[in-house]
């Protein structure tokens, strides 16, 4: 059809407001994947655990005493008990952000995609605070909403009991654990997808970060204050520090903190180096 | 109904670059880059490497450009880029799509992040996706586009949230030759119908002589020529090329007293006229001093011979050459 029969129309405002292009890019990262079954389906299993501890929760107060035939930290609704639970989502937190943060840079560099992005009202805190928001959330929905969830249910099942731990003072803590670890997991699969062009690498690397803790084991057998190689443990032992429990062999909470602040200060450093407008594509 | 633009468009959608350089690393690309472009169809020409792209880039902001500033739609560059940019659409020569996404989930993502309400986008997104002709293939992942559908989609993308200037780079690059017209056709409706500014990278000058108002000549980072290039004048003028033996002294005697003038070379004259009344005064001119001609030829100096000669020869020399043959202001550097 010619030009002149299609015509152009100019933009004809309809007077709503805009969302800020951080907020665009967040709900098209979180929506998109959201499509995707298989996604969903590792969802679901990894609320699984979350379901068990519920489970456990609900018929040891219904048993009443012989809930401590069942003890240790599935029935445990303190906060040392959650940060348990936080550990033991970590592989989910591993295998999510591998699926989800990996392509979140690195697709936007394969076609030269940046040079959309940065010709358009936006800078580069807009860009990586939308692609952050995109693996919190992912993060957020292993590990805080599961938390969140039991702590709703744990509060229902035990009749109020223990209200005001379970509804305030548990919640807050593992918010504030929560955005604090998540914003340096989510930094650095960031930071590693803003490397390279090919989402394979960019989650091998993430695995061979996780993949850490097995080297600081062995290396502490000869100096146990080595674990402090450990990636994820790292953010596990800072735990300690807002949830309470027992801290990693070797390795002050507070230094973890320290390490877990290296590794937000690295992250970003490579973000503002690597993500440029001007891209050169081969 | 499409508004008229006066109240559509912003009161300064002029582009002012003063004294513009850039170098990447130690390698200088743009020096001393001096133009003020008014909201017209510009061709940017320079041959491969001569900085077309990095002139786009700055006028982008994406370039920290210390000495020299660049002001666009207003708003100085090195300040106020993000509000300018809500003026500008950038079609980037490579790359420039979106993966996992259709054509209209891109487009209507893109005019979200130009500052549109959501809503507003994806309509919008339908709409430009129809102008450029990719109405039947906006669902389709964008990754799967043909050569000549991206190139559309990026026009799309540039195109809407409505700006006051378009930068093209190379918007031809990989078309075959339908595609590349019926993309020009585009360009060219929006440029000359629809009130936008367009800057037109491309080492074709066809594209440029199909499109554009004016053009920019770059060289090694150095700015040739702006030039407006007038298609009549093309036709209008026209340089004789003349041969024969006699009085040459009569004859251009006589050809001056036509306000023509001469320049004779070693075999032949040449003489800069009119193209249509031209013949009839050079022949008067001949009768009149007794010169028998024996070749009187037209020789048409094209836009691509004297974009040639102007990045082939040293800048001041081929500088206002081209001006010569567009009649237009030239020499603004």
């Amino acid at each position: 059809m010619p030009v002149y029969e299609r015509g152009y129309r100019h933009w004809e405002h309809s007077g709503k407001s805009a969302t800020p292009p951080w907020w665009a890019i967040a709900r098209r990262g979180i929506m998109g994947p959201l499509k995707r079954r298989g996604l969903l389906f590792l969802l679901v299993v990894a609320w699984v655990p979350a379901i068990v501890k519920g489970g456990i929760l609900f018929f040891t107060y219904k048993m009443g005493e012989l809930s401590k035939l069942v003890g240790g930290e599935w029935t445990d609704v303190s906060a040392a008990g959650f940060r348990s639970f936080l550990e033991w989502q970590m592989p989910w937190v591993l295998i999510i952000l591998a699926i989800i943060g990996s392509g979140l840079i690195t697709k936007d560099r394969q076609e030269n995609g940046l040079a959309l992005y940065f010709a358009r009202p936006l800078g580069l805190r807009d860009y990586v605070l939308g692609k952050g928001l995109v693996t919190l959330f992912y993060y957020f929905a292993v590990t805080l909403f599961p938390v969140l969830a039991l702590c709703i249910f744990g509060y229902l099942s035990t009749q109020g009991a223990t209200g005001l731990e379970m509804l305030v003072v548990i919640p807050l803590k593992t918010l504030v654990y929560c955005i604090l670890a998540g914003t340096s997991f989510s930094l650095v699969i960031l930071a590693l997808s803003s490397l390279g062009t090919r989402t394979v690498f960019v989650a091998l690397w993430w695995v061979l970060l996780f993949a850490t803790d097995g080297l600081a084991d062995i290396m502490a057998m000869f100096r146990p204050e080595l674990r402090v190689l450990d990636f994820a443990g790292q953010h596990v032992n800072m735990g300690a520090l807002f949830l309470g429990g027992r801290p990693m062999d070797g390795v002050s909470p507070w230094i973890s903190l320290v390490m877990v602040a290296l590794f937000i200060v690295i992250a970003c450093g490579i973000l503002v180096r690597r993500i440029r407008p001007v891209e050169v594509v081969s | 109904m499409a508004r008229p633009q006066s109240e559509v468009k912003r009161p300064d959608r002029a582009i002012r670059v003063q004294d513009l350089t850039y170098a990447y690393g130690a390698v200088p690309v743009l020096k001393n880059v001096s133009f003020v472009l008014e909201a017209r169809s510009i061709g940017l020409l320079g041959p491969n490497g001569s900085g077309k792209t990095t002139l786009l880039r700055a006028l982008l902001g994406h370039l920290e450009v210390a000495p020299g500033s660049v002001s666009v739609l207003g708003h100085d560059m090195a300040r106020e880029a993000r509000l300018a940019r809500r003026g500008l659409g950038w079609m980037p020569e490579r790359g420039g799509i979106l993966p996992d996404m259709s054509g209209v989930a891109m487009v209507a993502y893109l005019g979200e992040l130009g500052g549109m309400p959501a809503t507003d986008a994806l309509q919008r997104s339908h709409e430009v996706l129809n102008y450029v002709g990719l109405a039947d293939e906006r669902y389709r992942l964008a990754d799967t586009y043909s050569q000549g559908m991206r190139q559309r989609l990026k026009l799309a993308q540039a195109l809407v949230h409505d700006p006051d200037w378009l930068f093209l780079d190379e918007p031809t690059a990989g078309l075959d030759p339908r595609g590349r017209l019926a993309l020009l056709d585009l360009v060219n409706n929006l440029a000359r119908d629809c009130g936008f500014g367009v800057i037109l990278s491309t080492h074709l000058l066809a594209d440029v002589k199909t499109v554009c108002d004016e053009i920019l000549v770059l060289r090694d980072g150095r700015l040739l020529d702006h030039a407006r290039v007038d298609a009549d004048a093309e036709k209008q003028t026209a340089v004789f090329v003349l041969e024969g033996f006699g009085d040459l002294d009569a004859f251009a005697a006589a050809l001056t007293a036509r306000t023509l003038v001469p320049v004779f070379e070693e075999r032949t004259i040449l003489v800069a006229t009119d193209a249509v009344m031209g013949p009839r005064f050079i022949l008067e001119a001949a009768s009149e001093s007794g010169f028998a001609l024996r070749r009187l030829q037209r020789r048409t100096e094209t836009l691509e011979d004297l974009f040639f000669k102007l990045v082939d020869e040293s800048g001041d020399e081929a500088a206002g050459a081209l001006s010569a043959l567009t009649g237009g202001e030239g020499g603004e550097r």
